[in-house]
């Protein structure tokens, strides 16, 4: 069951390792090193934060602050937690919802207003292939197109949106407990799709 | 109040913790049972490449190619800030140093801020130039919207003077089914509207003229549509001598100070 994972994890096991040398680099004040992460990651990391705030100037702002705490913290990383990958992932998510937070916070104005005239609309869709393999990408994506609404809805409120299960269950007008089933199938449906990718 | 959990209860939430997507309190409650539970960490394990594939299965965009520069400057000013840190156990003679390395890291913190704060500016600045170009445009459909106004209004200005006075003119031999009617307000201008003119006969035009006791004064060209209509608000001299008559002549294209053509149409003012 679990062989993707190692099969996975070895697949990536090129990427991953320069990305932890990068991090070493970074950790001696390499500034090229910081060049190199950023290079390979910024595409990712952006458009995660795009879709999360989607404002180009929130976006940059939270990718600034993700890879300014990188360089700062970079001799704290533990490898053994997790790739740098899914690090960055961790912390630019954290930050664009943190951002996304004290904007629901603030009166609606002219930032919503604003947010409207900056709305991205979904370019061709376009995989970075760095992290897992494409074919891994394109199942996960098919997975999520394939998945009903009332999976979809939930995974993406909480992944892209920030919000919690009963934040979810409330927007929704959902029983919580139908949202944290729900989410819970999501999730190993996804894991399944990410799986079959290298069975 | 703290709510505790079980094993399986856990074990249900560390898929959510995996993408990130657990309450603050659940958050913890994984946390401190993962460092116990081998079972539930090689579940996250296993779960941790979907909150990645996620950011993957996204629509991908390139960031602007400033953002890389912003955070390269960034990284520099913190790494001379960070050279200038002194070791921890610092000689009191070192305390300028040290002081002076403190004001670095302050430095490298707002320069952050500062860098930060400029791609705000900047964004502002191109959105600011934006709403300005609105503006421009909006005041320039003002504009014509004014001059259309302007336009429609001045002949009811004429119609509506105290001293409007209405001149019909009759076809001439020229033209014998053309007829026209004139407002003149002496104060405010002439409008004419004018049927049945003959279409103008290459490089000509008909030019109304105030027939008065000296010399013809011209009152402006006018050109009839394409089925010998026309409609024009004239702006006409406030010091003509008191015409007798309204004249309409065929003269060259441009106008000429003093009549030489056929008369197309008169009317006599009473």
């Amino acid at each position: 069951m679990w062989l993707w994972a190692a099969l996975a994890a070895v697949g990536d096991v090129a990427g991953a390792e320069i990305d932890r040398d990068l991090v070493r680099r970074m950790a001696a004040g390499e500034e090229r090193a910081l060049g190199e992460l950023y290079d390979r990651h910024a595409r990712l990391l952006y458009s995660l934060a795009l879709r999360i705030l989607r404002e180009r100037a929130d976006a940059e702002d939270v990718l600034q602050e993700a890879f300014s705490q990188a360089w700062r913290q970079a001799s704290r990383f533990e490898a053994a937690r997790g790739t740098v990958a899914g690090w960055l992932v961790t912390v630019t998510r954290s930050r664009a919802i943190d951002r996304l937070r004290q904007r629901r916070l603030q009166p609606e104005g002219v930032a919503d207003i604003e947010r409207a005239a900056h709305a991205i609309p979904d370019p061709t869709l376009g995989l970075d292939l760095q992290l897992v393999s494409a074919e891994q990408a394109v199942r996960v994506r098919e997975a999520l197109a394939a998945l009903p609404d009332e999976q979809r809805v939930p995974l993406e409120l909480a992944y892209y949106e920030g919000l919690s299960q009963s934040e979810i269950s409330t927007k929704l007008n959902v029983p919580l407990g139908t949202i944290k089933t729900r989410m819970r199938q999501t999730l190993r449906r996804l894991r399944d799709a990410l799986a079959g990718a290298v069975a | 109040m703290t709510t505790t959990y079980d094993h399986d209860a856990l074990r249900e939430l560390v898929a959510l913790h995996a993408i990130g997507a657990l309450s603050p309190s659940e958050r913890d409650a994984v946390d401190a049972h993962l460092a116990t539970c081998a079972e539930c960490a090689a579940e996250l394990r296993a779960f941790a490449p979907v909150g990645m594939a996620l950011a993957q299965a996204l629509p991908q965009v390139d960031p602007p190619s400033s953002l890389r520069t912003a955070i390269l400057d960034v990284a520099r000013h913190d790494r001379h800030a960070r050279l200038g840190r002194p070791a921890a156990k610092v000689p009191v003679a070192y305390a300028p140093w040290l002081a002076a390395a403190a004001m670095l890291v302050l430095a490298a913190g707002t320069t952050f801020y500062a860098m930060s704060l400029q791609r705000r500016i900047q964004s502002l600045e191109s959105e600011l130039q934006e709403a300005r170009s609105r503006i421009d445009e909006g005041e320039r459909r003002v504009q014509v919207a004014l001059r259309s106004a302007a336009a429609a209004e001045a002949p009811l200005g004429v119609l509506t003077a105290p001293d409007v006075r209405r001149i019909d003119l009759a076809g001439q031999p020229a033209a014998p089914s053309a007829s026209a009617r004139a407002f003149w307000s002496r104060s405010r201008g002439l409008v004419i509207t004018a049927s049945n003119l003959p279409a103008l006969p290459a490089g000509r035009i008909y030019q109304l003229w105030f027939v008065t006791a000296q010399a013809p004064v011209s009152a402006g060209l006018l050109t009839p549509d394409g089925r010998g209509g026309l409609t024009a608000t004239l702006t006409t001299p406030s010091d003509v001598p008191n015409p007798v008559a309204l004249a309409v002549t065929l003269e060259p294209e441009g106008g000429v100070p003093s009549p030489t053509g056929d008369k197309y149409l008169v009317g006599l003012a009473n």
